[in-house]
């Protein structure tokens, strides 16, 4: 026997307290790479927003939403 | 006029008008649904409704001044109806305006992922309120000014002083125009520039409209003026009017503080 696989999603979030959680992923998508742009991506310190917005957002989105970093279209206020 | 009539009511001639003014809309629903859809003969049938519509209204209104003025069918208890049913005209037009301030705060006031959940939407360069805006609310302010003085010109009988009043009215009507259509001309973003754009020129453009239509309707009350049509007990066209341009006024007001001031923030 391994050791048990710890299952977690984002912690709940006072500030999205509605069933849609839209907006709570685009927020920790943000928070994320506001985060490395201030700390850089060398410490540990982003990672828990990374996790939050990956297991709260689509993939399809995150691509996107990557994509228009890349471009410089990103609409959100990075 | 039927000589045994013992009532004060109008009872209307039989009029060829509802019906040409119906076909006219319906002409001009199917021309502009074919024009749009690039049909042949589309825009021909948009504008022969629009040309109906528009001869409709000439002649209509026509046999109303002449019921009016010159025949004297507008008792009392007529002008009462003729108040009741253009208040009721204006509330509706509250309501059309209500749904364009809806469609914008929905907008606004939780803005989408999309447009990266910020108001105004990045890239959207908005414009300073307190430049053409701003002179264009004291404008509008000063017309609702000058139409009162022009009502209390015609109450006091003073017609020429009436004309002068109106004319200031109209003048004033004409500058917010022409400021709006510069600032149209010259905005940084179009109708198709995000939901920004939309809930922008969907608003402010109707209001345009609207103003369009009450400085007709002031210019046709300024010429009943000269022509002495308007007497101190006898002058619902007026009134009707004043209401109708402080009705677009206050719209205004709205629109300067939600969509232009509020919104630009």
């Amino acid at each position: 026997m391994g050791k048990e696989i710890e299952l977690k999603t984002a912690p709940a979030d006072y500030r999205f307290p509605t069933t849609n959680q839209t907006r709570h992923c685009f927020t920790r998508y943000i928070e994320f790479h506001r985060c490395v742009a201030a700390k850089g991506d060398e410490g540990n310190d982003c990672e828990r927003f990374a996790k939050y917005y990956r297991s709260l957002c689509p993939s399809e989105w995150v691509e996107r939403w990557n994509e228009q970093r890349e471009n410089g279209t990103f609409p959100g206020p990075l | 006029m039927i000589e045994s009539q013992r009532h004060s009511y109008h009872l209307v001639d039989p009029s060829p008008w509802p019906i040409s003014g119906s076909l006219g809309a319906l002409a001009t629903t199917v021309g502009g649904v074919m024009y749009m859809h690039s049909f042949q003969g589309g825009a021909t049938l948009l504008s022969l409704g629009l040309l109906f519509i528009l001869y409709t209204m000439f002649v209509w209104w026509r046999d109303v001044l002449r019921e009016s003025t010159l025949e004297g069918h507008h008792t009392k208890v007529v002008q009462l109806g003729l108040r009741y049913g253009f208040i009721l005209f204006i509330v509706s037009e509250v309501m059309f305006f209500f749904a364009f301030f809806w469609a914008f705060f929905h907008s606004s006031l939780a803005p989408t992922v999309e447009i990266g959940g910020i108001w105004p939407p990045k890239g959207i360069g908005v414009l300073d309120p307190w430049e053409i805006p701003f002179l264009n609310t004291l404008i509008l302010l000063s017309s609702g000014a000058a139409v009162t003085w022009a009502h209390h010109a015609i109450l006091a009988g003073k017609e020429k002083r009436a004309v002068y009043a109106l004319a200031a009215t109209v003048l004033l009507a004409l500058v917010f125009t022409g400021f709006q259509g510069m600032e149209y001309y010259q905005a940084p973003f179009t109708i198709s520039d995000s939901i920004y754009g939309s809930t922008f020129f969907l608003a402010t453009g109707f209001h345009g409209f609207h103003v369009i239509i009450g400085t007709l309707f002031l210019i046709i009350c300024g010429i009943r003026q000269y022509l002495g049509h308007l007497t101190k007990e006898h002058h619902v066209g007026f009134e009707a009017a004043a209401w109708y341009w402080h009705f677009v006024d206050v719209v205004w007001l709205f629109l300067f503080v939600s969509i232009y001031w509020w919104g630009g923030i």
